[in-house]
């Protein structure tokens, strides 16, 4: 709240040169209690704005969050469920036990991907959303959001300054997440999904799973937008 | 008596104006802060349907496939529920938080999902478990 203390700074010196000897003491006295109380009255309508704004948004980041996770863990969800029924089908026909724990390894791979994305989801935009959120908050008039280094920077409030470190946090977190997920997709030579690095590889292995089940790939077929 | 009156009005309005520009910055700050925590706890929500439906569906898919291919299986009873599955997973609004019918349809779901389990005589462990930590908050 920078502007609080250019203001009180103005008035100040504007005050100074008016004040005459014999009054200097009792009108600094008023001019420290007028300044402290519109301080206070700055930081209420900062804390019911904090509030109000708060109120407004929460829902649309719920409904936009809500959204990213269902589309993207729904596709974790989908191979999981067709190895469950892998699984039951070859419980069914007596399968070798190698089989079936190749199954359930599987099963606990995509388990381990799902919580993965999950927990690079709760912190970060996933990359294929970032131009659709950036559009939503120009629509919301909040466009600051993204680029706001320089203009946090200025703002000396403590919440302000705590609220700034918690977003570089998340920032930073969330390049090192782009990073590592990039790096390891290199490694697998799959760009499109680096999100999960591993997730081709539970594919690749699903499907040779397939075959030797003696099972018709189309039992894969669902799983083609993955 | 106009003069003080003005004096009295300036300082009333200079409290509603240093509240008001407090407010303004204040807004601005939570609704930055309600996006952000809204996105946390909704992605949580939606990840927790997301998963559920997924595998479902999934599920529902693999044994049409399955039972489509093995003549032994092939029963029209068992298809018409996994059938009646797909459809009713397709028609539900899963990325919708605000789909009004959320809850009843979602039963129904699981309902006719216990339904095909039963009838295939299967058992499926979806180990929604094991990720139930990740997923509560």
């Amino acid at each position: 709240m920078s502007w609080v203390q250019a203001a009180s700074l103005v008035q100040g010196r504007g005050e100074e040169g008016d004040v005459f000897d014999e009054e200097a003491d009792e009108s600094l006295l008023v001019q420290r209690e007028w300044r402290s109380h519109m301080q206070r009255r700055v930081k209420e309508g900062y804390r019911d704005g904090i509030d109000a704004g708060k109120a407004l948004t929460l829902q649309q980041g719920f409904n936009q969050g809500y959204k990213e996770g269902a589309e993207v863990i729904i596709n974790y969800g989908q191979l999981r469920g067709t190895l469950s029924a892998l699984l039951s089908w070859c419980h069914l026909h007596d399968n070798s036990s190698a089989l079936i724990s190749k199954i359930n390894n599987l099963l606990d791979a995509v388990g381990q991907c799902e919580e993965y994305v999950l927990k690079h989801l709760k912190s970060i935009t996933p990359q294929p959303h970032v131009v659709d959120l950036l559009d939503s908050f120009q629509d919301m008039d909040l466009c600051h959001v993204v680029p706001a280094e320089k203009k946090i920077d200025e703002a000396k409030d403590e919440r302000l300054c705590e609220n700034n470190a918690e977003v570089n946090k998340n920032c930073s977190r969330s390049l090192n997440g782009v990073d590592c997920s990039s790096l390891e997709s290199c490694r697998t030579q799959e760009h499109a999904h680096s999100e999960n690095p591993s997730l081709t590889w539970i594919l690749e292995q699903t499907a040779s799973l397939v075959k030797q089940l003696g099972v018709s790939v189309d039992v894969l077929q669902h799983l083609k937008q993955l | 008596m106009a003069g003080s009156q003005d004096m009295f009005d300036a300082i009333v309005m200079a409290d509603e104006r240093f509240h008001e520009e407090g407010y303004q910055e204040g807004y601005e700050e939570g609704s930055n802060l309600g996006i952000i925590e809204g996105r946390q706890h909704g992605t949580l929500h939606g990840a927790k349907i997301g998963s559920e439906i997924g595998c479902y569906q999934g599920f529902a898919f693999a044994w049409r496939c399955l039972l489509h291919s093995s003549a032994t299986e092939r029963d029209s009873k068992k298809m018409k529920v996994v059938e009646s599955l797909i459809g009713m997973i397709q028609k539900f609004p899963y990325d919708d938080p605000t789909y009004d019918k959320l809850h009843e349809d979602l039963d129904r779901i699981r309902g006719k999902f216990k339904q095909l389990c039963s009838l295939l005589n299967v058992q499926p462990d979806f180990k929604i478990s094991a990720q139930g930590s990740g997923l509560s908050f």
